[in-house]
């Protein structure tokens, strides 16, 4: 067990140094930052004093080792915009994504079991190869545009949720339905795939045995056996769905990390670009640590081979 | 019943690449048709509805905001977006292949330098990582073409390798060895051939990735830039006149949805279900 988090930490520092270091060679090929800093009256000589204090002057192999050593100290430069940390600026932002992402999160695995447990109990083949069409005609959808379908579905014609914004809990329906339902068709084919194949288990056949009833059988002694690979597919798309904040956040002018970046890239604020998208990728990063280990300790056979 | 069954699922298969075909067609035919001049810009026109007619001539589709004729645009729109993925997905092709098998037929630091950097590039979400290097590197056409090619490489590298690894160890590869047949010869003659089936259902299954990918940073402004129209970049122009003229967003949506869905049926005709894991081994991209 020892080796095997040692292992999983080890190769999770190795990514998230991989990260820092593309991160690195962004900030660096986004170009010399003085010309974009100093007012258009500066002379040469505040040009080369301002290099000097960011550190450009160096060799590039101390530089790539100085903004590593930050970057581990949570420093990933100052904003060229505002008078404050990069890193400051994501972590105000970093709430709201999160709300977005767990509630996106929660919508779908709740929809997702629910659908699957009365299909299941309705136990028809036919309502089910409907729903899975439906949520595979969503998948095809651009989730930017799905959100703007939305907005002129229940926002302009409807007026029943507001469109933009952060606030309210009704602030967060359109944009986490938006969001949830992307990999809907995902999850629903793994339940079905994941039933069917612990229906071939003798504890299956023993509870029926017993004479207890479909519906039970379904939710007291299938159902658990089944959330565990749920839960890890999910945990681990939590990362595919960070990702698809950007877009949604966008459509529906939510004030999260997203935003953050696509606003810092119009005013070429190269620092909060870079910091956005390492913090993002390191969440991602720490999650997966996270579900592989907790796998582990859940299912013995994992940390055993 | 097993084969109504069968040719149902055939008719999928045959609806998605007619409909592929035939946007693909249509995009290439698109200087050739009668269309209006899609920068010429007549107000009278701006925010016209779909079969709107002026004195002289019928707008289609509507005008956009600024009255250019919103079929002609649309069509051109279709053009750069399906231009660019389809080259994007051949890079990424070609790329993915060639590494894929490289890592799978030398092994040893090779595969570990080309494997590595492939983890890498999943540990960061697609979307930022296009969205941070379009930011640095800009997004003229041919440099976000590169860029989606460059990172989307990684699906097919995978595959290409574990099916190299099984496929070296194999007798006919084995025995071209021992009559000193070259590392190289080996690899275009033995492991592409057999690698090359499985590319393609790939590769029909990310060109509608791409398609999405490619509309979502024009849709972020980040992608083509006007007065040049594409996909995301119209939905994006619309987003402000919804409630004026809905058409401006939901037509070139539609024209994405359409993509998207005829190149799932496309690659799930060849995928079989019978594989057990839901598709888990295809997490889509947002």
């Amino acid at each position: 067990m020892m080796s095997f988090v040692a292992k999983r930490v080890l190769q999770a520092g190795l990514t998230i140094a991989g990260v820092l270091t593309v991160g690195f060679i962004l900030i660096r090929a986004a170009g010399d930052p003085v010309a974009l800093l100093l007012p258009e009256n500066a002379t040469v000589e505040d040009a080369a004093r301002m290099r000097a204090a960011l550190g450009l002057d160096l060799p590039l192999w101390r530089q790539y080792l100085s903004f590593m050593a930050d970057a581990l100290r949570g420093d990933l430069g100052m904003s060229f915009r505002q008078q404050t940390s990069a890193v400051g600026l994501v972590l105000e932002r970093l709430p709201a994504t999160m709300e977005l992402a767990f509630a996106a999160f929660a919508i779908g695995v709740i929809l997702a079991f629910g659908l699957d447990l009365m299909l299941r109990i309705a136990g028809s083949e036919r309502l089910r190869k409907v729903v899975l069409w439906v949520a595979l005609t969503r998948q095809a959808i651009p989730t930017f545009w799905f959100g703007l379908l939305l907005i002129l579905l229940f926002s302009v014609t409807l007026r029943w949720l507001p469109a933009l914004g952060r606030g309210t809990p009704a602030h967060l329906v359109l944009p986490a339905f938006t969001l949830g339902t992307y990999e809907l068709a995902l999850y629903l084919r793994l339940l079905e795939a994941s039933f069917r194949e612990q229906e071939t288990h003798d504890y299956v056949r023993t509870a029926y045995a017993k004479g207890l009833g479909r519906a039970r059988v379904m939710l007291r002694e299938i159902l658990p056996n089944v959330l565990l690979p749920m839960v890890t597919l999910a945990g681990l798309n939590l990362g595919v769905l960070l990702g698809g904040t950007v877009v949604t956040e966008t459509v529906f002018s939510w004030p999260g990390v997203g935003r953050l970046i696509v606003q810092a890239v119009s005013q070429r604020d190269y620092p909060v670009v870079v910091a956005g998208v390492l913090m993002t990728s390191l969440i991602f990063v720490v999650l997966n640590l996270v579900v592989d280990l907790l796998y582990a300790v859940l299912d013995p056979r994992v940390r055993l081979a | 019943m097993k084969l109504a069954k069968h040719s149902r699922f055939h008719l999928d298969a045959v609806l998605g690449s007619a409909l592929l075909l035939a946007f693909l067609l249509m995009a290439l035919a698109v200087p050739l048709l009668p269309l209006y001049d899609p920068y010429e810009q007549d107000l009278m026109a701006s925010l016209a509805e779909p079969l709107a007619t002026s004195a002289t001539r019928t707008y289609w589709l509507g005008g956009d905001a600024l009255g250019r004729d919103y079929l002609s645009r649309l069509s051109l729109a279709a053009r750069v977006s399906l231009g660019i993925s389809v080259a994007a997905v051949g890079i990424s092709l070609v790329m993915g292949v060639a590494l894929g098998l490289i890592a799978g037929f030398f092994r040893g630091p090779v595969e570990a330098a080309i494997m590595g950097l492939g983890d890498l590039q999943l540990a960061i979400p697609r979307v930022l990582l296009l969205i941070a290097s379009a930011a640095v590197f800009g997004s003229s056409i041919g440099m976000l073409t590169l860029l989606l090619g460059l990172t989307s490489w990684v699906t097919y590298g995978r595959l290409a390798r574990a099916m190299a690894l099984s496929l070296r160890e194999r007798e006919f590869v084995l025995a071209a060895i021992t009559q000193g047949a070259s590392s190289q010869w080996n690899i275009r003659k033995h492991l592409l051939p057999n690698v090359a089936p499985n590319m393609a259902i790939i590769a029909s299954f990310e060109f509608g990735q791409v398609v999405v990918l490619e509309a979502s940073l024009s849709y972020l402004g980040l992608g083509v830039q006007p007065p040049l129209p594409s996909l995301g970049l119209m939905i994006n122009e619309g987003q402000l006149y919804l409630e004026i003229n809905p058409w401006i967003s939901i037509l070139p949506g539609l024209v994405i949805f359409a993509l998207v869905a005829g190149s799932q049926f496309v690659s799930q005709r060849f995928t079989p279900e019978s594989r057990g894991d839901g598709g888990l081994s295809r997490v889509p991209t947002v």
